[in-house]
């Protein structure tokens, strides 16, 4: 017999929600308008075009159910529509035309799935007779976009749309969220439907069944791992966040008393000031996390995926440890790490399950060795990172700085870099769903648009971008954007001069050899207020908390620009190709 | 390298032949054949794919990826000796006048192949069985000019009792009569 992977069904359709819109017959567009109402969406990023006008010419008739927010380029869309489901949990929604439209979107899509962020892309295409001509703004967005969507659809018939985004939606939720894309022909927009408008919410599929309750065997001996292990260490990843399983990963931790570090993506699930909490993991994580992963018996991985900037050399990554593994996604299962015990299933269901099965313990030696590393890693680099001695203001300065004024309770959005890896090493987060960044993809100009779509989603948080001034000026159109919306967005640029992170590797890793990093950057607070967004430059260590006083007490977007140390590296570091128990503290 | 067949159970869209080779392509795995139709239920297509590969493991992660393909109902990876398989070769026979006659009795009773179409100057000869048998019979005929050969590519069904039925229980799809 072979092997196979076929899965059962484990989520039963429930009553649909059937929303019936007027008798008479509408076109596409309007159905596509309406069921996006249906299925609860308020607000699209969008950008209007050409084969897309007939969604446009709707979408007017409804601006007092859907606030359509006006971007500057496609792919801040894409990425606003990111920065708002991560921190809503909800599905972001693009709306945009074909051609240059739709491969603007391209990178955001790409970032979307790598990060399992739900988002559903409305496209426009030419019209059906004219596919495959070559006619004005056609492209093969379909074939483009197939490695990079969870699912993609063509609709060239109106009686299909509201069938469709109705998958959409409950694909791109569901299981491990991804993006979705429906690429609309311009006909199917105009022409009228055949029959009545109906939307039925999608709760289950034929082919497609992501498990949420895990096996019990499978629970059972996962259990019986976490209760035999003598230095059981959890790990943390998005899996947390996507399941809202913040409360039930505490009541396990402090049933099990198991210290627990984060990946990047699952930064903020638990409180820094937890005391079970030891820190962040992989290349840029702290000393004791990675360190010990090489000495632990046992990793219980939650919702992650064993990235290689999580594990360096991956033959030598945890070797001497047994693993259970909970995911969602059964492809993630063995892919990077063997698992000893998978469970698959929902992270929120599965420590849910898992609490009854587990024994108390207490693991005060284990933890307390973690703590002989921090004292190591305070001394030499977080110290000196955040009380210097240099003339020119640190990154860490900055970033503590903040937290500090924010109680650790913002929502910060990192773009990448440097600036991205410092501002998860040095702010205290409290609060669940408080770090956005574009962590698999590492898509610079993330953070503009993403901090934009974040303060949509969570307007009573205050949002904070933190981002470097090469990736500003990948996006920086889209201070337009807020500019425009007037919601109250803190932007931080930490202006080094250099495209930091690629200087510190040809620094560290290309003797010196200083390729194309040094950039002379425009005064980015003219930029700013050309856009009608207020802001100033910080220059000196002494007006740092006046000038994030500023920036905070405003009700308006603010720009923040901090001219940091020019020439600064982030350790502690796991260079690639190195062992994570070999990481460099300099 | 060891041969691998991969069923793929799929709804019948436009594009899932993309969906699907797009993954072997990304991991930079060759597909030797691939064949596909519907299958006893309308609507389903059966993909038969063919690949060699040194690491079973990396064929599970592959199949496992497959799975994840929304309209992908089930994927089954098999080992030769877990399935009954076959192709059907083709080949196009140069039989000019003058020319030494084509044995038919070995074709028939010994390769077990036969004459689907005959011209004045060339035969068509069909030839059903594994890669190897093919290729014997290939060896066989060569002598004669082959002016054209094409195989089918494999067809295969696992020897296991179950049934598409037992892996898809909740599918309401038309049968054939």
């Amino acid at each position: 017999m072979g092997f196979n992977e076929n899965q059962t069904a484990t989520i039963q359709g429930s009553e649909p929600v059937v929303s019936v819109a007027k008798p008479e017959l509408i076109n596409g567009s309007h159905a596509v308008i309406q069921s996006l109402i249906a299925e609860g969406v308020k607000t699209i990023f969008g950008y209007p075009g050409g084969a897309i006008m007939p969604v446009y010419d709707a979408i007017y008739d409804y601006q007092d159910q859907v606030n359509h927010i006006l971007v500057r380029h496609e792919q801040g869309a894409a990425h606003a529509a990111e920065g708002f489901a991560r921190i809503t949990g909800e599905v972001g929604v693009c709306l945009v035309t074909s051609g240059p439209g739709a491969t603007n979107l391209v990178t955001g899509i790409a970032d979307a799935i790598i990060d399992s962020t739900p988002m559903v892309c409305i496209i426009g295409q030419v019209a059906s007779h004219l596919l495959g001509t070559d006619a004005f703004q056609e492209t093969d967005v379909m074939g483009i976009t197939i490695p990079i969507t969870k699912w993609n659809y063509q609709v060239t018939n109106a009686d299909e749309i509201p069938e469709i985004i109705a998958k959409a939606f409950y694909i791109a939720k569901s299981g491990r969220p991804g993006p979705v894309l429906i690429d609309i022909t311009k006909d199917a927009q105009q022409k009228l439907m055949t029959k009545p408008f109906v939307h039925k919410k999608v709760e289950t599929l034929l082919s497609y069944h992501p498990r949420m309750a895990p096996k019990e065997e499978q629970l059972a001996a996962a259990a019986k791992l976490i209760n035999q292990a003598k230095r059981p260490f959890l790990f943390v990843g998005h899996g947390v966040q996507i399941a809202g399983a913040e409360q039930e990963l505490i009541r396990f931790v402090e049933k099990t008393d198991i210290p627990v570090a984060s990946t990047l993506l699952g930064l903020s699930s638990m409180s820094v000031d937890h005391p079970n909490y030891v820190g962040w993991l992989g290349m840029h994580g702290n000393y004791g996390t990675n360190v010990l992963t090489n000495q632990c018996d046992l990793i219980i991985a939650v919702g992650m995926r064993f990235d290689d900037r999580v594990t360096g050399d991956l033959s030598r990554y945890a070797k001497q440890a047994k693993v259970v593994h909970i995911e969602i996604d059964p492809a993630e299962i063995d892919k990077i790490m063997k698992a000893d015990a998978p469970v698959v299933g929902d992270a929120k269901i599965a420590l849910e399950l898992l609490l009854p099965l587990v024994n108390e313990n207490n693991h005060e030696a284990w933890k307390a060795e973690f703590k002989k590393y921090d004292a190591i890693e305070d001394q030499k680099i977080t110290q000196p990172e955040l009380a210097p001695t240099t003339e020119k203001i640190k990154m860490a300065e900055v970033i503590r700085t903040l937290s500090d004024k924010t109680k650790g309770e913002a929502v910060i959005v990192a773009d990448v870099g440097q600036h991205q890896m410092m501002a998860a090493r040095y702010y205290q987060f409290k609060k669940p769903s408080s770090y956005i960044t574009s962590g698999g993809l590492g898509t610079m100009g993330y953070a503009l648009p993403a901090s934009f779509g974040a303060k949509v989603g969570a307007p009573d948080r205050e949002v904070v971008a933190i981002i470097g001034d090469g990736c500003f000026q990948m996006t920086i159109q889209e201070l337009g954007t807020i500019a425009q919306s007037g919601l109250p967005v803190k932007i931080i640029i930490l202006n080094n001069n250099f495209l930091g992170m690629v200087r510190q590797w040809q620094q560290l890793f290309h003797q010196k050899r200083y390729s194309f990093v040094e950039l002379q950057n425009p005064d980015f607070i003219t930029i700013a207020k050309g856009f009608g967004i207020d802001g100033h430059t910080c220059a000196k260590r002494e007006d740092l908390h006046a000038s994030l006083d500023t920036m905070l007490a405003s009700d308006k977007p603010y720009l923040l620009e901090v001219l940091v140390e020019k020439e600064e590296n982030v350790f502690p570091m796991v260079p690639t190709g190195a062992c994570v128990a070999d990481i460099r503290l300099e | 390298m060891t041969s691998y067949t991969i069923c793929v159970f799929t709804e019948n869209t436009i594009g899932i032949l993309n969906k699907i080779t797009t993954i072997f392509t990304r991991r930079r795995i060759n597909i030797d054949s691939l064949t596909v139709s519907e299958t006893e239920r309308k609507g389903i297509s059966r993909f038969t794919i063919v690949i060699r590969h040194e690491s079973r493991d990396a064929v599970e992660k592959l199949v496992r990826q497959i799975r994840k393909i929304i309209e992908v109902l089930a994927v089954f990876g098999y080992l030769n000796e877990d399935i009954a398989y076959n192709e059907i070769a083709l080949f196009k026979v140069s039989t000019p006048i003058g020319a030494k006659p084509l044995d038919i009795e070995t074709i028939n009773k010994t390769y077990k192949a036969w004459v689907v179409y005959w011209h004045l100057t060339y035969v068509i000869i069909q030839k059903t069985g594994t890669e190897e048998e093919i290729f014997e019979f290939f060896d066989y005929i060569k002598p004669h000019e082959i002016l054209e050969f094409v195989r089918s590519g494999r067809v295969a069904v696992s020897k296991s009792p179950q049934t598409l039925v037992d892996y898809l229980p909740e599918a309401e799809w038309e049968y054939y009569q």
